[in-house]
């Protein structure tokens, strides 16, 4: 069953739209993030589901029933914002219970709750404290512990980790994944980072302009990117990309770029004509160090060598393209230096390079 | 010496500057009430002498003293009560509607503050008696709260602006309604604002004399008034012209320090920041 359902929903401030008609389905139980750079209306799109901005066009359901004009107040969801808007005024007891206040709850039902939570976000000491009085990493959990009490039908997080330092943002991280492993209850999470929404998502909705890029498990959005933006945002270091043509040679069609070709695949044969423009994408990963004449590999120029410790990330240059492999440490070349580099033939990603659409 | 320590000391030499020049008036106050009438203006002046509670006696008996008290505490309260209500709700509005439009209702609200008083003083008065609220203390709350509410619309108005947005929208997530979300999250972060507010409302409404002049008579007469009573044509009655102004100071003086317990700072502090 699902759980949240998005119907060509557009919202528009005025004149300008920035969400421009968005479908998604999220599953009962689903753990799905909106992925996108800055700006790309993911907040928008939360605080829709949220009842916080109106929908302007298109029509949102919640455990099916249709919500466009239900007060946020009744639409059964928590929160957690991205700066926390924890009530400064009141102790972390008096935050969740001010939440779970219009449940009206027995008391018993309310402590219970409490204590649960807090059980689980560790916070049991911290519970007559003030938010003025806890460090970010605490307010974040308080934050979730008060999501967490009203057990609500579905969890709506904005960027929960970007006030973290980084340590912490690991550690809270792996919080968020357990809870809702343990609760199970529907979650929207808004984030750009990747690898949050790598290590969190059941289903990863790529976001752009105020559309949908792609929409998919992080396996797929890895593995198959359906356009260049996807395919460049997801992954790091990025994937390399390099303008080929399409050229005729002996053995079939050839992508060339002036100082080295690959064979296009089988699959492609019937797609692709000579002279056609075309964008090769190859992530880091998929390239190693060749064998010197190896064949198929290419000769290329050490840069910069940055040393990971378990791998090593080398700046490699063919002619005036630049691109990264990632090899392991222990196999990393010295600067200054040419090596042959060889491409993993399942790793080629061939993109159209006018609509940056995969072929 | 230590430069800390001279810095101490210029400090506490000002601290006393400003002491002296605001405790001189307060302390004239109680010495002249409590002097015999007959030491009141001794040249060289009397500093030791029999103190005497004759000039408070005096103000209570010869005149309901504790009567105008009450009417200007009604007045005063009611006029801050009513103030604070309309004001901080117009306030928020303010600072919640976005909009060009809302700018120049909030400048034409603080122009209202801005008038003359006594351009106004003649249309009230004829105004309040044609509808038969003359010396009443109602009057004296309506006028008074013409100048009160704008003045609190624009210190609250910053108040609100200060309370984050979110808190609101995490209230609302939370399962509760505009109006819960105004008196449980956003009113009691204001309180500082209130309090500053209500400082001023009081006292303003409480030292106000030309209005209660002109609008009161023996009935809803208030106690700036009063104390000008003993100011008549043929004699000035000291003695008691300060023990009712001592008497004055009073309710001010507890109204100050009552309302100072919510003049704490930074009270949004930890909500929205990480
Ligand atoms: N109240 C608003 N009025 C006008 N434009 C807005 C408003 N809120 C957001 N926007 C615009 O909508 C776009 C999407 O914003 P947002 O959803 O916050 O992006 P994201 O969360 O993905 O960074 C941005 O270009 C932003 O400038
Ligand atoms: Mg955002």
């Amino acid at each position: 069953m699902s759980s949240v359902t998005l119907r060509n929903v557009v919202k528009r401030y005025g004149q300008l739209e920035v969400v421009h008609g968005i479908n998604l389905e999220i599953d009962e139980g689903a753990f799905v993030v909106l992925l996108g750079p800055s700006g790309c209306g993911k907040t928008t799109t939360l605080r829709m589901v949220a009842g916080l901005e109106s929908i302007s066009d298109g029509q949102l359901e919640i455990a099916s029933r249709v919500v466009n004009d239900v007060a946020p107040k009744d639409r059964q969801i928590a929160m957690v914002f991205q700066n926390y808007a924890l009530y400064p005024h009141m102790t972390v007891r008096q935050n969740m219970e001010f939440a779970l206040k219009p449940q009206k709850l027995a008391d018993g039902e309310v402590d219970r709750r409490i204590t649960e939570a807090s059980r689980i976000l560790g916070l049991e000491p911290l519970l007559a404290r003030k938010p003025a009085q806890l460090s970010g990493g605490q307010r974040q959990r308080v934050a979730m512990a008060r999501a967490m009490v009203r057990t609500p039908k579905v969890f709506l997080f904005d960027e929960p980790l970007s006030n973290l330092d980084a340590k912490l943002r690991t550690q809270v991280r792996l919080e968020i994944a357990k809870l809702h492993k343990r609760l199970g209850t529907t979650v929207l999470y808004v984030t750009h980072d990747q690898i949050e929404a790598m290590t969190l998502a059941d289903k990863i909705v790529i976001m752009k302009d105020g559309h949908i890029e792609q929409v998919g498990s992080p396996e797929e959005v890895f593995a198959s990117p359906k356009n260049l933006f996807v395919a460049t945002f997801i992954g790091s270091p990025s994937m390399n990309l390099f303008q080929m043509t399409v050229e005729q040679a002996e053995l079939g069609l050839l992508l060339t770029s002036q100082p080295f070709s690959v064979p296009v695949p089988s699959p492609l044969l019937s797609k692709l004509s000579p002279g056609r423009q075309v964008t090769l994408g190859v992530r880091p990963s998929d390239i190693r160090i060749a064998a010197k004449g190896e064949p198929g590999s290419f000769e290329a120029r050490v840069d910069v060598v940055e040393y990971l410790g378990i791998e090593a990330l080398l700046n490699l240059r063919i002619g005036s393209q630049e691109f990264i492999a990632q090899v392991a440490a222990a196999e990393r070349p010295v600067p200054d230096q040419d090596v042959s580099v060889f491409f993993n033939p399942a790793g080629l990603h061939f993109f159209d390079s006018q609509s940056g659409q995969a072929l | 010496m230590t430069a800390n320590a001279r810095e101490k000391i210029l400090l506490y030499i000002l601290i006393a500057i400003v002491l002296i020049v605001f405790m001189t008036p307060i302390y004239l106050i109680v010495v002249s009430s409590l002097k015999p009438s007959a030491l009141m203006f001794s040249r060289p002046p009397t500093f030791i002498f029999t103190p005497t509670l004759q000039h408070y006696y005096d103000l209570f008996t010869m005149r309901p003293f504790h009567l105008q008290i009450l009417n200007s505490l009604i007045v005063a309260l009611g006029s801050t009560a009513f103030s604070l209500v309309v004001g901080s709700l117009a306030a928020y509005a303010i600072s919640r509607i976005k909009s060009r439009w809302i700018n120049d209702v909030s400048f034409w609200i603080l122009s209202m503050r801005m008038f003359p008083p006594i351009a106004v003083v003649v249309p009230y008065y004829i105004i309040f008696k044609s509808i038969g609220l003359l010396d009443t203390p109602l009057a004296l709350i309506i006028v008074y709260s013409t100048f009160n509410i704008p003045l609190t619309v624009w210190l609250m108005k910053g108040f609100f602006d200060e309370v984050p947005e979110a808190l609101e929208e995490a209230a609302q997530v939370d399962g509760h309604g505009v109006i819960a979300t105004f008196w449980y999250v956003t009113l009691p972060l204001t309180a500082p604002g209130l309090a500053v507010a209500a400082v001023f409302c009081f006292i303003f409404s409480w030292n106000e004399f030309l209005f209660a002049l002109m609008l009161t008579g023996s009935k809803a007469q208030t106690v700036t008034i009063a104390v000008m009573s003993f100011w008549s044509s043929d004699a000035v009655q000291w003695g008691r012209i300060m023990a009712g102004s001592f008497v004055v100071l009073i309710p001010g003086v507890i109204f100050v320090l009552t309302c100072q317990r919510w003049l704490v700072k930074g009270l949004t502090m930890g909500s929205v920041k990480g």
